[in-house]
């Protein structure tokens, strides 16, 4: 199973409707977003005078990059498919790509907040909260999530519900008789990184002149992994340090020089 | 630090035993945190409360609340519903910030400072409605029941609308919704067709959309939203006419990029066209139309390239619209619009769509007007009394006739704030504000702070501080639309084609209304009673106002939340004209008054050299005051950049991004600045920018000066003859960037 | 631990100094209220701070309606705006009745304690006071300890900070300084290793 969202710019009106629903279901802080919408044009094309939208949420790509970048320590995680009941164990950090699902998700429990799998997410579809900074992290992850808890109670994702054109379609691309799978036959894409293959499985459908605009427009790049890896691997040297300073009762001054070593540490670099 | 004992020292000594035991006298017995029974309540998920109607925008979608240890968390589509459905706009979504705005009013104030200039102290209840009642009923007693005047808005503002018009007896109301919106329309197709348009188009089930500057998408309201995507879905072909690329022209067939100002003469040229080359629909012009002759005589003159000249496009373009509509016919949903006071030439533009529609044939059929038919259910309010004229500002005592023949129920906002300010004919001392914001919402914001300075009295209830609550002497929190009952909301499933069904549905609370916030019945009573009028009040409380509607229906509040909050019955097929349904192309009473009987074009003021003019519309995100200060709404619109034509902006060399103020014609400077938009987009002779924006108002703490506010612009008012309705789109502006005033090239 | 005598103390301070964060009225605020607050004062070398409040009350014409404008302002509805609303979830969340909110009267709850009908929402600061002086009766430091670090110091600081600086009348200035004074963690020589 491969879940995935459809968005269909021919129905979307740009309301932002999505994103409301989004921040009051999942409590997501000001101005930090799980999803977003990008107002585009108006703008002379090829195809003549265009204007769209950019309804932007994480992609759960079939390779993401985002994943791999994590420097949390590892653990046996058991998985079970909510639909069969079938389980699965494999070795994750703190964030993985669910093998029945397809979904990206996040341990916010075992989150060091580093950003480094923001970092590496070329769509920006993660960010650190730090208002949720515990003793053993400078905050937490958070992105969309396709809802999951939602979807595995047998609702929809909270933007597609409150969708005021139904322009969103969330289901399983791996079924071919499913509504996404229908829109990928009639021609929807995802916003593909330049020059890789991530996966993207959030997509886009559209008429020409739209989809050219938003292609055009919001077709990223990957991301400088050679930074990335080098902040999560501080993170992770880091954290024993952070470890000690909590046990000695030092936290709030350590934390804080820690932290300053750190950002001095990558901007010599 | 300030103390030289440290805390602990302090904790340790006799010091804290010997301070304790005074200090324990003066504290009061009881706490707000009492010891919780053993058993937890135990709320597994949260708790879903149904009957809610969204106020965020006049479309009201049904709402159920997700509700958790008493606090809302969310506010979702309430999936009975027939016309929303699950989905809310992005408004309606973060009603929930409304609730919880920590700037909203929260208990009665008073004014101790200066009018204007607030000091406010938060008073009872009874001290509150003491004032009000008694510096109300001085001034009728003084200066007679005309002698108030009412700015109202929205659904908890119609009981004390009818309290002040019918029982006290004042003329002088006038709401804003009528006269800086919708009036005009209205009141043109109740003199074209009998009844007023509302949006009621067979968008899902027509072959040609046809907008004039209605911007569906920028302008959201959710079950219009799905009918309009709909009818595109279905195959419909779209035409809109606009200044700019708006969001609908993004999605349209034919673009109209029209010089602002002329629609009417493009209307005409198009309906000449028809009629000319015996396009219309003979049939329905013959069976269900009026003067048809002196009609067709005064748009005579409209030909295409007339029209090309004067609205600045293409003489074959107009053909091709006309073309469209003619071959669709009658299947074509001509909007009405619904925001049209423009230019001052708004009524015969309103007029000319009603009557294109006509020669169309497209009134009761299907994709074209078709008012659906709804369930009935009756009102209560106070009971009707006749006041005579004598005080109907809008009455021509000479003539004895109207000055405004075919004005919306009230007074014009111009004719009362004349009258406030000069004392003339009669003096006006004392204004009740509710839920309106005219410093806002009706243009003149200078005339309206005289207004405020000529008062004895001035009341406002609000559920937000806005600028016009500065201008309070008493101040009163009213209870928000997740907080009260109040309206009931009626109506048909949104696509005609599918199963005929009709819904009512009442506002029920989420929550309990929030600090002291009291609603609308207790409010008006409690001032009712201290002006003598006890023996007339029709509802003690607001709960029995709505069991009393319902029970028009056979329905209670308690059988509504039975039915999940809407009770849905079987409705009826609204296609197929009545017998007597008649358009008046030509009208006489309009000639007769002394305006053009036949839809007619007048010219409009046209920008002096190096000015733009000034246009303005919706974002999706906000409905005037009551979003402004919403941090969700904010942080996905943060402010409104001003569109600006590419090839103009680089003749001034701005880039995107840069940040500009403006000054009108008039020499009026913006407060605030905003952003540039570059974009092709929009025509060279004009600029535009959301609506709503840059308040006054330093008490909004998210809304405050964010973006410009487009209204601090509209100085000059154009008034709509007909209708006495302000027309805000004649006023231009300059760009200033870094101090330096821009001229804007021709 | 403390002796439960002085727990008591503790509690009965708590609440004092709730009741200073009322809305001024002269059912409490009256001379017998004022003569304890400026013995407090006293008793913790406040002297001056004493007399500068006791000097805007003389003066004034109104002094309860001096305070109320001020209360009103800096705690209800003020021009420029509301200054320092008193609740937990406006610094932490800007609205009210956000997550911080959820979960304050969640920490309630765990502890056995429920909002009252009339109460005020759950992170208002009079409650929070409240609260604190329930649990020093009830002798739970640890508790007391850990909703301050956690759900009272957070907020209160910046409260704290606004107050300070937008206050015209030196009541309101002193009053947030004494909570300030009794809910900050210090150690033995009153150092205080959290401030920033
Ligand atoms: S969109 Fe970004 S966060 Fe989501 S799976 Fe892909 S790389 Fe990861
Ligand atoms: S809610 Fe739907 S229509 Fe609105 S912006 Fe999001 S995807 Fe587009
Ligand atoms: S369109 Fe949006 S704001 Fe208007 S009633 Fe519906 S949900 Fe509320």
């Amino acid at each position: 199973m491969q879940y995935g969202m459809i968005i269909d710019l021919e129905r979307c009106v740009g309301c932002h409707a999505c994103t409301i629903a989004c921040r009051a279901e999942w409590e997501v802080p000001v101005p930090y977003q799980r999803n977003w919408v990008k107002r585009l044009g108006p703008t002379m094309t090829d195809d003549g005078m265009a204007s769209t939208y950019y309804p932007g949420l994480c992609n759960h790509c079939d390779k993401p990059p985002c994943v791999d970048e994590c420097p949390a320590d590892t653990v046996e995680m058991t998985f079970t498919d909510y639909k069969s009941g079938k389980t699965k164990t494999m070795e994750v950090a703190a964030t993985w790509k669910d093998p029945f699902d397809g979904s990206v998700q996040v341990d916010k429990e075992r989150c060091l907040g580093c950003g480094a799998c923001a970092d590496a997410c070329p769509y920006g579809a993660r960010y650190v909260n730090p208002d949720l900074a515990d003793d053993d992290s400078e905050g937490k992850v958070d992105k969309c999530t396709y809802c999951k808890p939602r979807v595995e109670a047998g609702l929809i994702p909270a933007c597609v519900q409150t969708c005021i054109t139904d322009a969103r379609i969330f289901g399983d691309l791996s079924d071919p008789n499913s509504e996404v799978s229908k829109y990928v036959k009639k021609g929807a894409k995802g916003l593909e990184v330049k020059g890789g293959h991530l996966g993207p499985n959030s997509r886009y459908f559209g008429n020409k002149k739209d989809m050219g605009l938003l292609f055009a427009d919001y077709t990223p790049e990957m991301a400088d992994m050679g930074s990335v890896k080098r902040r999560a691997m501080m993170a992770s040297m880091v954290k024993p340090a952070m470890k000690k300073a909590k046990d000695i009762g030092l936290l709030g001054l350590a934390g804080a020089m820690l932290v300053k070593g750190l950002s001095d540490n990558e901007d010599s670099k | 630090m300030a103390f030289n004992l440290t805390r602990r020292k302090f904790l340790q000594t006799a010091s804290l035993a010997a301070a304790a035991v005074p200090l324990s006298k003066v504290v009061s017995a009881s706490t707000g945190v009492t010891k919780a029974p053993l058993d937890a309540k135990g709320t597994n998920g949260d708790k879903t409360v149904v009957g809610g109607i969204c106020e965020m925008c006049f479309w009201r979608c049904q709402l159920v609340g997700k509700v958790r240890d008493g606090r809302l968390m969310k506010l979702e589509g309430n999936p009975k519903s027939i016309d929303n459905g699950t989905a809310i706009c992005a408004r309606g979504n973060a009603g929930v910030k409304l609730l919880y705005d920590v700037d909203r009013l929260k208990y009665p104030m008073k004014n101790v400072g200066k009018r204007g200039e607030p000091k406010w102290k938060r008073i009872s209840w009874k001290e509150a409605l003491d004032e009000c009642g008694s510096k109300l009923k001085s001034t009728v007693d003084k200066y007679g029941a005309q002698g108030i005047c009412v700015f109202p808005h929205g659904s908890s503002a119609k009981y004390p609308m009818h309290y002040f018009e019918r029982a006290v007896g004042t003329h002088n109301v006038s709401e804003a919704s009528f006269f800086q919106c919708r009036g005009i329309r209205d009141t043109a197709y109740v003199a074209t067709i009998g009844k007023a348009p509302g949006e009621k188009i067979d968008m899902p089930n027509t072959k040609v959309l046809f907008f004039i500057g209605d911007h569906l998408g920028e302008n959201v309201h959710v079950s219009h939203i799905k009918a309009y995507i709909q009818g595109l879905q279905n195959g419909a072909k779209l035409i809109v006419a606009d200044p700019r690329f708006s969001a609908s022209a993004a999605k349209a067939d034919i673009w109209v990029q029209i010089k602002p100002g002329t629609d009417t003469a493009y209307i005409l040229a198009i309906m000449n066209y028809l009629v000319k080359n015996n396009k219309y629909d003979k049939k329905f012009v013959e069976e269900h139309t009026d003067g048809f002759e002196e009609f067709s005589a005064a748009i005579s003159e409209w030909s295409l390239e007339k029209a090309a000249k004067e609205c600045d496009i293409p003489a074959e373009q107009i053909k091709e619209v006309a073309e469209m509509l003619a071959a669709n016919a009658p299947n074509v949903a001509i909007h009405p619009g619904r925001h049209v006071s423009w230019y001052g030439n708004d009524f015969q533009r309103q007029r000319a769509l009603a009557c294109l529609t006509g020669i169309l044939g497209a009134y009761y059929v299907k994709g074209g007007w078709v008012p659906s038919k709804g369930p009935k259910v009756g009102g209560v309010s106070w009971a009707k009394e006749d006041h005579g004229h004598k005080y109907n500002l809008n009455f021509d005592h000479h003539e004895d006739e109207k000055v405004h023949p075919f004005n919306p129920p009230g007074t014009p906002t111009e004719l009362i704030r004349d009258c406030a300010i000069s004392g003339k004919p009669y003096p006006i001392k004392s204004c009740v504000v509710w839920g309106q914001n005219p410093m806002q919402t009706i243009p003149g914001q200078e005339k309206m702070k005289d207004l405020f300075r000529a008062m004895d009295f001035v009341m406002c209830v609000d559920v937000m501080p806005t600028d016009v609550t500065m201008w309070a002497d008493i101040l009163l929190p009213e209870a928000s639309y997740l907080e009260r009952y109040d309206y009931i909301k009626k109506g048909t499933q949104w696509d005609l084609s599918k199963e005929h069904q009709q819904y009512i549905s009442a506002r029920i609370p989420f929550i309990p209304a929030m600090f002291e916030r009291k609603d609308q019945i207790y409010i008006t009573n409690e001032i009712a009673k201290r002006m003598g009028h006890e023996a007339k009040i029709p509802v003690k409380t607001i709960e029995e106002m709505v069991d009393k509607s319902l029970a028009t229906a056979n329905l209670s509040i308690e059988k509504l939340k039975a039915e999940d909050g809407i009770h849905i019955q079987p409705g009826k097929d609204p296609y197929g004209i009545p017998e007597d349904f008649e358009v008046l192309l030509y009208n006489e009473d309009i000639e007769d008054a002394g305006h053009p009987g036949a839809p007619t074009y007048k010219p409009v003021e046209q920008p002096p050299k190096g000015f733009a003019r000034l246009l303005y519309g919706r974002a999706p995100v906000h409905t005037f005051n009551r979003s402004q200060n919403n941090v969700w709404l904010k942080n996905a619109m943060p402010d409104n950049p001003v569109w600006l034509n590419d090839q103009v902006a680089a003749n001034l060399g701005l880039i995107d991004g840069d940040v500009v103020g403006f000054v009108n014609s008039e020499g009026v400077e913006s407060r605030t600045t905003t952003t540039v938009k570059v974009t092709p987009g929009i025509r060279k002779d004009c600029v535009y920018m959301y609506h709503g924006y840059g308040s006054a108002n330093p008490l909004l703490t998210i809304g405050v000066g964010a973006g410009v506010d487009d209204q601090s612009l509209i100085t000059k008012l154009a008034v709509d003859p007909e209708t006495g309705c302000n027309g805000m789109r004649n006023n231009f502006v300059k760009l200033i960037k870094d101090g330096k005033v821009l001229d804007i090239p021709a | 631990m403390p002796s439960p005598d002085t727990s008591q103390d503790i509690a009965t301070l708590y609440r004092f100094l709730a009741q200073c964060m009322h809305y001024p009225d002269s059912d409490w605020m009256n001379e017998d209220f004022l003569n304890v607050f400026y013995n407090l004062l006293g008793t913790l070398g406040g002297i001056e701070e004493g007399v500068e409040i006791r000097k805007s009350i003389n003066n004034a014409e109104d002094y309860l309606e001096d305070l109320q404008v001020e209360y009103t302002r800096l705690f209800i509805n003020g021009v420029p705006h509301v200054v320092a609303p008193p609740y937990g979830s406006v610094y932490m969340d800007k609205s009210l009745q956000g997550t911080f909110a959820g979960n304050t009267l969640a920490f309630y709850r765990e502890k056995g304690f429920a909002m009252d009908q009339n109460a005020d929402l759950p992170d208002h600061l009079i409650h929070e006071l409240e609260f604190l002086s329930l649990l020093a009766e009830e002798n739970d430091s640890a508790g007391e300890k850990e909703f301050l670090k956690k759900l009272f110091r957070p907020w209160y600081t910046q409260f704290h900070a606004r107050v300070t600086k937008e206050a015209h009348h030196p009541y309101f200035r002193v009053v947030v300084m004494l909570i300030d004074f009794f809910t900050k963690e210090e150690d033995e020589d009153g150092f205080q290793p959290n401030e920033a």
